[in-house]
């Protein structure tokens, strides 16, 4: 077991060096054509260049799913004052458009008056006399002879709500959200907006807003509806998860582990993308989670209930969940007489009761965990030896600097003190 | 006999209650339905090999939701809204014996009819109402909310459930103000749960008890709470929650459970053994705050201080460092301190706190794989210095509070997991050590969905643990899941699973699992 443990205890000391290598190494570059990619030759795009809040991964898949896009283009040519191309001319839809339904890339027509085509009817597209004006300049995996076919654009509707006409009114240019596209060729999915991005504008609660950007997530997000939660996370694209970002909330594989940092200071976060019977699962849940109670749980969960290597109580009440199931199998010391009696739960008695105090003894174990004691015991069986009177009666379970606070707790709730000491109990002078 | 047709026929009316529900809300403007239906056939064996429980159990939820109710434009951030949301669960261990679910026993019928085989708090057949509450969001241009009804809240001070009201104001100053008050649900009372209250007392419902039954048992009561709340609203790099709240216990509590036991006179109280009078469960304030800043990392605190212990027994804090965009590294630091409702006496004893150590990592290879890994450490405080309020010794020549000489714990996890489409593989393996046992092993899983109907899943897995106090417990498991399911509507499947485990203890065990869950919406 020795060895074993010290395997497994560099394991994660492996995983990190690996992932520090990993970030080292992150950004290799590649070959690629003018107009095939958004910087000449595949270069990667500074992120001064990229939309605001492109410091991340993204975008969304699921939000802007995959794209296919066999044009060339060079947007950063059409915007040299040569061409003297802006975003309205090729655009202009953009500025009238109010939903996310709408299609906002040009068609072939606006491209004739320089190029010398003609795509009025695209059953019948002519091609220009010169080179800029061939299918094949501009329609990539278009073969010759194949007419007026030309492999198609691909680009699905985003899974947002967004209003570009409500954005163009405010001035809000086309780069502040889609970064600085007169220095890039070929738009991609790069170019799309970022939610970090969005967040530079939309800061203001609900209440304070007055009509300007709202933080709320239905502002940006399509609404749950009949879900009943705040946004939709379904979509055919895949399933809407939080970025890293955002309260380092990514569902990474442990995130189940550190999920409660992220909940306990937001009461709604969670709430947007999740209704509560995904909480009871597991919270208040009738069926084991084994990705949280693994393989024979039943039969090793002592191990790790004395090791607390989750907190039970996240999810159990040490005096209901376990206790009746602990009393029923003849566990515990309240068991009923006639319960099936499953063994002695507890080391020899020399060693866990007997004094003198050494390794393994129960107050050693109480004093470590005593969630451990009280998902199998009842308070008579501690009083039985700890209470004021009786065999156990020096053995005083209080534990250091108690009297110092006791008489708040007496004059808030004295239940409990009376549970061990009688009324006239000289002990009880010292709390009152 | 009876018994059991009338609870197949509690199951019946819930399904017949969902379908026709379903049918008249499906078809509502925005109205859903759901239900998740599991039941699990498994024996538990004691580490001699004994059989100590068979379970046959029933779980059947039913969940019903209205949205919009008012039909504000859906979408629209401007719009006040209204929503109404229940759910019922109906929860049965058929495997719970005569003996062992009768009280008072019956007149015949039952061999072993007696309290010798009875524990409180078993519930043979149990309803219960998890939530049920009408919702206001963002009424009067976005100033005011509200929750009437059975209600979580989450904040640091946990996951907790009540009976009563909340009334939130989100002002423009980024603060939204929150109070709530109602009664805090509780074991013992009707369609309720033990779930939420604090725990440290044996408590429930004692109808039909007489007093020298089980008298550590006690009653159930309302418990009056109310609570405050203050928190960051609309800024994103940084969010914070001050949370205050009260819980008071009600009603009459047995002091003396050696005499004659509740309801019968005993030492305390003018001789009734009873303490009687409303005092404080739990008064708390807790405290948690977290800041992320974009390609750079964040942070997270949080803390809970109990005044009726008057000391701080819960805090946290991580640091978070992103690494570029694919790694994430982090510290956390976590203190523990066990806590219990005022009626408990363990608040009084000398348990003590946890502090928890862990360093993890996280690499996002790509959109598809993901790797994680944690190692941590924890420290125990034990008391070892002699106790000077009390007696020094106890009489016998040892001192009274020796040290144990081991104050660590620690251990490690990995976990993996690889998804694409609808097909998805997973990897955990961890290891925990300490005085009190190891526990080493590793599960992997795989699930596919074929043509978007047929499930198929699996798991196996071995875990070996050592159990240092009892080494006779200590073995090796061995664990095989499969599971076959169908997706006849988007959010409505079912599915059988069968599971064996083997461990030379206790020998090969199988345990099978039928869920059903069906959701219909307008949506």
């Amino acid at each position: 077991m020795t060895k074993l443990k010290i395997a497994f205890a560099l394991l994660p000391l492996f995983a990190i060096l690996l992932a520090v290598s990993l970030a080292v190494a992150e950004g290799a570059d590649g070959p690629a054509l003018h107009g095939m990619a958004p910087l000449f030759g595949d270069r990667s795009v500074p992120v001064e260049l990229l939309p605001p809040g492109a410091d991340d991964v993204g975008p969304s898949d699921v939000v802007f799913p995959q794209q296919q896009i066999p044009i060339r283009f060079n947007h950063a040519k059409h915007m040299t004052k040569e061409v003297g191309a802006g975003c309205k001319t090729c655009h202009g839809g953009a500025y009238k458009s109010t939903s996310v339904k709408d299609r906002l890339t040009p068609s072939g027509e606006q491209c004739d008056a320089c190029h010398s085509t003609d795509h009025g009817d695209l059953a019948h597209v002519k091609p220009g006399d010169e080179p800029m004006g061939q299918c094949t300049f501009c329609h990539l995996g278009y073969k010759a002879g194949a007419a007026s076919t030309v492999p198609a654009i691909s680009i699905p509707r985003a899974n947002l709500v967004f209003d570009h006409k409500v954005h163009a009114d405010r001035k809000i240019g086309c780069p502040q959200c889609h970064g600085s596209i007169d220095r890039i060729e070929l738009a991609t999915r790069d170019q799309l907006p970022r939610m970090r991005g969005c967040f530079d504008c939309h800061q203001k609660p609900d209440s304070a807003s007055r009509g300007d950007a709202k933080s709320a997530c239905q502002t940006c997000h399509p609404g749950g509806g009949s879900t009943g939660t705040t946004i939709q996370t379904m979509f055919a694209s895949g399933t809407l998860e939080p970025p890293r970002w955002l309260h380092n909330a990514e569902h990474t594989p442990d995130f189940i582990a550190r999920h409660k940092t992220i909940a306990a200071d937001d009461s709604q976060f969670c709430a947007n993308c999740h209704k509560e019977d995904f909480c009871t699962d597991c919270h208040d849940g009738r069926v084991r989670p084994r990705s949280i109670h693994p393989n024979d749980y039943l039969n090793m969960h002592a191990i790790e209930a004395r090791m607390a290597t989750q907190k039970c109580e996240s999810c159990h009440r040490d005096q209901s969940f376990c206790l009746d199931c602990h009393m029923r199998v003849g566990v515990s010391e309240s068991s009923p007489v006639n319960a099936k009696d499953s063994g002695r739960f507890h080391p020899p008695k020399n060693i866990w009761s007997d004094p003198p105090r050494k390794a393994g003894s129960h107050s050693f174990e109480a004093e470590r965990n005593l969630n451990a004691c009280v998902s199998c015991h009842t308070e008579r069986d501690c009083v039985a030896c700890h209470g004021a009177s009786g065999v156990g009666a020096t053995f005083d379970p209080h534990k250091n600097g108690f009297k110092g606070g006791c008489s708040t707790q007496m004059r808030r709730n004295p239940r409990p003190c009376f549970v061990c000491h009688q009324p006239g109990d000289t002990a009880l002078s010292a709390c009152q | 006999m009876e018994d059991v047709a009338r609870r197949v026929a509690w199951v019946a009316a819930l399904v017949l209650v969902m379908t026709t529900g379903a049918e008249t809300l499906a078809w509502a403007t925005d109205g859903e339905v759901t239900s998740d239906t599991s039941s699990q056939f498994y024996d538990v064996r004691s580490p001699t090999g004994q059989t100590v429980l068979m379970r046959r159990r029933l779980t059947s939820t039913l969940g019903v939701g209205a949205y919009n109710i008012f039909d504000a434009p859906l979408g629209d951030p401007n719009a006040g809204q209204i929503d109404f949301r229940a759910r019922l669960r109906y929860d049965a261990d058929y495997g719970v014996s005569c003996g062992e679910s009768s009280v008072p026993p019956p007149t015949g019928g039952c061999p072993s009819a007696s309290y010798g085989s009875f524990v409180p708090g078993v519930s043979a057949n149990g309803v219960d109402l998890m939530y049920a509450y009408l919702e206001g969001r963002r009424l009067f241009k976005g100033l005011l909310g509200f929750k009437l009804g059975r209600q979580y809240q989450t904040d640091v001070l946990g996951w907790w459930s009540f009976d009563g009201a909340e009334v939130s104001v989100t002002t423009p100053a980024y603060v939204k103000a929150e109070v709530y008050g109602g009664l805090e649900q509780r074991g013992g009372m009707p369609l309720s749960t033990s779930r939420f209250e604090a725990d440290g007392v044996w408590r429930g419902d004692r109808t039909n008890f007489s007093g020298s039954a089980y008298p550590a048992f006690q009653p159930a009561a309302i418990a009056p709470a109310i609570g405050v709340a203050l928190e960051t609203t609309g800024v994103t790099w940084i969010h914070g929650r001050l949370s205050y709240r009260r819980v008071y216990d009600t009603g009459s509590s047995n002091v003396t459970e050696f005499a004659s036991g509740l309801y019968t006179p005993a030492s305390y109280g003018a001789g009734t053994g009873i303490f009687p009078g409303m005092r404080t469960s739990t008064d708390r304030l807790g405290y948690a705050v977290d800041t992320s800043f974009s390609g750079i990392g964040g942070a997270k605190a949080g803390i809970i201080y109990d005044f009726y212990r008057a000391e701080v027994t819960s805090a946290y804090a991580n640091l978070d460092a992103y690494l570029g965009s694919k790694v994430t590294l982090g510290v956390d630091y976590d203190y523990y301190v066990p806590s219990f409702d005022a009626d408990s006496i363990w608040n009084f004893f000398a348990g003590e706190p946890h502090n928890d150590f862990g360093l993890r990592g996280n690499v996002d290879f790509d959109k598809h794989l993901s790797i994680a890994a944690n190692a941590h450490a924890r420290m125990f405080t034990v008391q070892t210095a002699e106790f000077t309020e009390g007696p020094a010794s106890v009489g016998m020549g040892t001192p009274y509070f020796p040290t144990n000489g081991h104050p660590f714990d620690e251990g490690g996890d990995v976990s993996a997991r690889w998804r694409r489409g609808e097909t998805r593989f997973g990897v955990n393996g961890r290891g925990d050590f300490g005085d009190e046992g190891d526990r080493v092993g590793a599960d992997a899983s795989a699930q596919h969905v074929f043509e978007s109907r047929y499930v198929l899943a699996g798991r196996v897995g071995v875990w070996a643990w050592d159990d240092k106090l009892q080494p006779d417990r200590s073995t090796t498991s061995v664990q095989g899941v499969l599971t076959l399911g169908y997706r006849f509507m988007p959010r409505s499947q079912g599915s059988v699973e069968g599971e064996c485990d083997d461990n030379h203890l206790v020998g090969v065990r199988f345990r099978l699992m039928l869920l059903l869950s069906l959701g219909l919406g307008s949506k």
